[in-house]
């Protein structure tokens, strides 16, 4: 984060802290305070060797409803706030603030609604997979076990909804282009092609992001329609890829975000006594459209299956298939140079969630399995929880991801297997 | 001829009065049920209330859920649409439930859950799961389509029908049978006791307040008990109000993403 966009959140705190002042009615904060510690179970090149993750977080989050006689009261305006103050033991006790959500959130128009600021976006049919969902994502907190909301990456954005007769519509822009966290070496090791092998601190790549300019503005649309519960969308995206797939000049190791499109389809809804989905996207690589540019990511098919179960007493299941195509591969493979790494022209990918609650739901047993039979590697996410009361919640789990190789995507995380333990308590 | 018509209306009409007569003396177990569904879960066109809901557990560990519920009947004695704004505890404030019920199909369900932006679709086959961790299950709170079981009204005295329900389709049904004892007047099902194969009794739910709001009377508090493994849930309803112009748009996605501001407050 740079020092303009803190120190623009600062002012936005405070300016919200004035409207707050400002109101008669002072809104609620709720939010919760824990302790994450993960313990690592293999070895690796990182920062710490014993764990990769040790942390506190205190989170605050409000909602002001506006009221009285005034523009923003009359079309039902909400002011959302969201906030973790962060101690990172990883990093010897540095202190952070991530701002998860500053929004403005009101109904202009009776077939309009609209969302201004930092927000998470989130759509598509998928269970930790996403086709059409091509908003940031934290892949760094998803392997080090924090809670699912970190996932999710927060973007400034404008959130436009409309509701015509024939279909609801969502049109995005995103001004600031938030990349995915992804493992950069530091405190999860990862496949560095610049070090022949997994790498951890020893990696020294750079990436390059696009910059802020009009031009470079990210749009993801939406057209969806629920038809007596069957839900249909289409996508479009027009944006980046949020992973530096790319390379911009390998003799200074720099690597970039390639320009990306992306069209979809989905479809959800019930079907043999649970819920089935269907999701498809093409991704139009538009740097290296015929694919012959053996720097650039390749365009991409994508197609998932999926369902779900509520097997009664508390007792879910889950199952997908993901199936990934590179397209114009005889292209890709004829420009590869003699030592390139290389990618497989197909991906599939199985997934399978069991969730078994007991006492009144409040001890939670999940666990969640990737596993790809054409990359030969996958990654365990088991985990117990226990409520102890409306306040205060347990968590074990661990992180187990393994693979043959080490280039593919769950075989380079092999070395950072972790079990970890979270107590928050809710406030 | 002019006589002989009205003559013959007439007799119709004594048929008919005869007729609905017998009906009001003698109100089959289906039409009891039938007027009990309506009562307890179809009153006006649309409602919404408070509720708050305790959960004791067998050893005393109290847990606290409190949501604004709204439901709106597309179809009287049918088709219904709800949605659960959540409030307490913190964990799962501003979370919203919704439900489409449909009869004979499975419902359709959707969870918003606001830190992720998620609109998560919830299968709904098992409608004998616990709601919100309560000793409610979904089907005490949307109520349970009355085809579902086999209606024998097996007693009566002169506050209430007494009715033994058997379902149809014991697969994933916890209780043999059930009794409810329904109110003559208001036909309001003020206490439901389940039984297992061996005649046990595994759990009792009761009507424990009733109000008249705007002319339908409706029940306040209410509470179940499991009989087997002891704790209890209590629930109670507040600021119950009918009639108040729900429109169908509110059970969408839209308004999973974006809380209808006037309807939660």
């Amino acid at each position: 984060m740079d020092k303009i966009k803190i120190l623009q959140y600062i002012i936005l705190f405070f300016y919200v802290l004035d409207v707050r002042l400002a109101c008669a009615s002072l809104p609620d904060f709720h939010g919760f305070l824990e302790t994450d510690i993960g313990v690592k179970v293999s070895d690796d090149n990182t920062k710490q060797d014993t764990f990769n993750l040790l942390e506190q977080r205190l989170q605050l989050k409000t909602t002001y409803f506006f009221e009285g006689n005034n523009y923003l009261a009359d079309k039902g305006a909400i002011l959302n706030f969201r906030g973790d103050f962060i101690i990172d033991e990883y990093y010897d006790g540095k202190t952070d603030f991530e701002l998860r959500e500053m929004s403005l959130s009101l109904t202009p128009f009776e077939f309009m609604d609209l969302k201004i600021g930092q927000q998470v976006l989130t759509w598509g049919t998928g269970d930790y997979l996403f086709i059409n969902d091509l908003f940031p994502k934290d892949y760094v907190s998803f392997f080090i076990g924090r809670d699912d909301e970190y996932l999710k990456k927060p973007t400034p954005a404008v959130k436009m909804s409309f509701y015509p007769d024939f279909a609801s519509i969502d049109f995005i822009i995103m001004p600031y282009f938030t990349p995915n966290t992804i493992a950069k070496g530091d405190r999860l090791s990862f496949f560095d092609s610049f070090r022949s092998g997994i790498a951890g601190i020893d990696s020294d790549r750079h990436i390059i992001s696009p910059p802020h300019q009009f031009s470079n503005n990210e749009y993801a649309l939406r057209i969806y329609k629920n038809i007596n519960g069957t839900e249909f969308a289409i996508y479009f995206f027009h944006g980046y890829d949020k992973n530096p797939r790319s390379y911009k000049d390998e003799s200074s190791k720099q690597l970039y975000y390639e320009r990306l499109d992306a069209y979809g389809v989905s479809l959800r809804g019930s079907i043999l006594g649970g819920i089935g989905n269907i999701e498809t996207g093409y991704y139009n690589s538009r740097e290296d459209s015929d694919g012959s540019n053996r720097m650039i990511e390749n365009s991409m098919f994508k197609a998932m299956l999926g369902y779900s179960k509520d097997m009664g007493n508390d007792f879910k299941i889950g199952f997908q298939y993901m199936y990934e195509q590179r397209l114009d591969y005889d292209n890709y493979r004829d420009n590869l140079l003699p030592n390139d790494y290389f990618w497989d022209e197909f991906r599939h990918l199985l997934t399978n969630r069991i969730t078994k609650q007991f006492k009144h739901q409040t001890v939670t047993l999940s666990l969640f399995t990737f596993y790809s039979p054409s990359d030969k590697d996958g990654y365990c996410r088991p985990s117990v929880s226990y409520d102890v009361n409306d306040h205060l919640k347990a968590t074990l789990g661990a992180n187990l991801p393994w693979g043959e190789d080490d280039i593919t995507e769950f075989g380079q995380m092999k070395r950072n297997k972790n079990v970890y333990i979270r107590i928050r308590y809710n406030f | 001829m002019k006589r002989l018509i009205l003559g013959m209306i007439y007799i119709l009409f004594i048929m008919f009065l005869n007729k609905a007569a017998i009906y009001a003396e003698q109100l089959s177990a289906d039409d009891i049920i039938k007027k009990a569904n309506i009562a307890s879960y179809y009153s006006g066109k649309d409602g919404s209330a408070d509720v708050k809901m305790i959960i004791t557990d067998s050893q005393g560990r109290q847990r606290i859920r409190e949501f604004r519920i709204l439901r709106l009947n597309i179809q009287q004695g049918g088709e219904q649409k709800f949605y659960v704004y959540f409030k307490k505890p913190a964990d799962v404030a501003k979370m919203v439930f919704m439900v489409w019920k449909h009869l004979g199909r499975d419902d359709d369900r959707w969870l918003y859950l606001p830190a992720l932006d998620l609109v998560r679709r919830i299968a709904a086959s098992d409608k004998r799961s616990s709601f919100v961790g309560s000793h409610f299950v979904y089907e005490d709170v949307s109520g349970r389509g009355i085809d579902e079981d086999t209606h024998k009204l097996i007693g009566a005295d002169e506050k209430y029908y007494k009715i033994k329900n058997i379902p149809k389709d014991t697969k994933g049904v916890e209780f043999a049978y059930y009794i409810v004892y329904i109110d003559k007047k208001t036909f309001l099902p003020m206490k439901a006791e389940y039984y297992d194969k061996e005649n046990k009794l595994i759990k009792v739910i009761r009507a424990l307040e009733v109000k008249n709001i705007d002319g339908y009377p409706t029940v306040v508090k209410s509470e179940v008990r499991d009989m087997v493994r002891g704790g209890n849930t209590l629930m109670e309803f507040s600021n119950v109000k009918y009639n108040v112009g729900l429109t169908e748009d509110i059970f969408t996605e839209r308004y999973l993403r974006r809380p209808p501001v006037k309807w939660i407050r």
